[in-house]
């Protein structure tokens, strides 16, 4: 048998591509719903929703491109580090309508008296740790984003630098799905 | 050309480890202010002085406010801002070990999320509180 590299037919791109196409737009939903729901609170809903969904799905399309940086191969940095930037500003966009429906939640009669009047632990752990984690994904990608952009193109002779940034994006992404998967759990529980 | 190992001395490593150790010493920022302003009103208050430019960081209602989370932020954004600044200074021309800051980052990194879970945190921040005389 010969074992050269596997390169995709056209075929095989169109399946791949539809099927990212799809699976993303059918995930964009799930926050977008937020908008229409019975609510005075669905436009800041909303935003941190799809703004989360959308720094998730970026996010871990980075952890595919971090892996060569950590093994120390050879990246199409340009491509690579605008990537990193746009998920950048994504977990900015997250962070900061995280903060905007984070007042409602504390509001009178919002979700945070809600849980804390009928599953404390919900509120007192889980909450008081996804509000700190949220926090950190927005500063691990901009340190990544500004290694990319401060040492430019001889960055690919330092391994050592290249690995770092790498396990930086891991790192960040980590953050943000424990941060989105607590979020999504709350919302469940008690939406705003 | 270039040779690679040319390339390779004028790379400093010490602006990467700025860059991260300031985001270090930001989330200790966070983690200690946030037990701090939860120990007794008057801190909370403290804490929550410093984020009072924030919109919505005081307030109650229905529309509620994000009350001394802003104040924890805020001095979160002071530390990782000013140590970045500071420590790029220092280190823009240093090349320090990555291999010994990476395992350090990443387990600084566990130890600091860990201490951000309430069932683990609070036995050792009531522990320090007391030996402050806080209780």
């Amino acid at each position: 048998m010969q074992a050269g590299e596997y390169i995709h037919d056209h075929f095989t791109k169109i399946v791949v591509r539809s099927q990212v196409a799809i699976a993303f737009t059918l995930l964009l939903l799930l926050p977008a719903a937020n908008f229409f729901y019975p609510t005075d609170y669905g436009l800041k809903a909303g935003i941190h929703g799809v703004s989360a969904i959308l720094a998730i799905v970026i996010g871990t399309y980075l952890t595919h491109r971090a892996i060569p940086l950590i093994k120390g191969m050879h990246v199409r940095l340009e491509s690579l580090r605008r990537w990193v930037l746009f998920a950048t500003v994504l977990n900015l966009a997250g962070a900061i309508s995280g903060n905007w429906i984070y007042m409602r939640y504390r509001g009178q009669d919002g979700p945070r008296d809600w849980i804390l009047a009928h599953v404390p632990n919900f509120h007192n752990v889980l909450m008081e740790f996804k509000e700190f984690v949220s926090l950190f994904p927005f500063p691990l990608m901009l340190a990544a984003t500004f290694t990319l952009y401060y040492y430019g193109m001889p960055i690919q002779y330092r391994r050592d630098i290249t690995r770092f940034v790498g396990i930086t994006i891991l790192v960040s992404w980590s953050f943000l799905l424990l941060g989105f998967a607590a979020g999504l759990v709350l919302a469940k529980l008690r939406f705003v | 050309m270039q040779n690679p190992a040319d390339n390779q001395q004028v790379l400093h490593s010490g602006p990467v480890v700025a860059a991260s150790l300031s985001l270090l010493l930001a989330f200790l920022t966070l983690m200690v202010s946030h037990h701090i302003s939860r120990l007794t009103r008057e801190l909370d208050n403290m804490v929550h002085a410093y984020g009072h430019w924030i919109p919505g960081s005081t307030g109650s209602g229905p529309d509620g406010s994000i009350g001394s989370y802003s104040g924890k932020e805020t001095l979160a954004l002071m530390v990782w801002l000013g140590s970045w600044l500071i420590f790029h200074q220092l280190w823009r021309k240093q090349d320090l070990s990555l291999q010994v800051w990476t395992r350090f980052f990443v387990i600084s990194l566990v130890v600091i999320t860990l201490g951000f879970f309430h069932p683990l945190s609070d036995p050792i921040v009531l522990f320090v509180a007391g030996l402050f005389g806080i209780h």
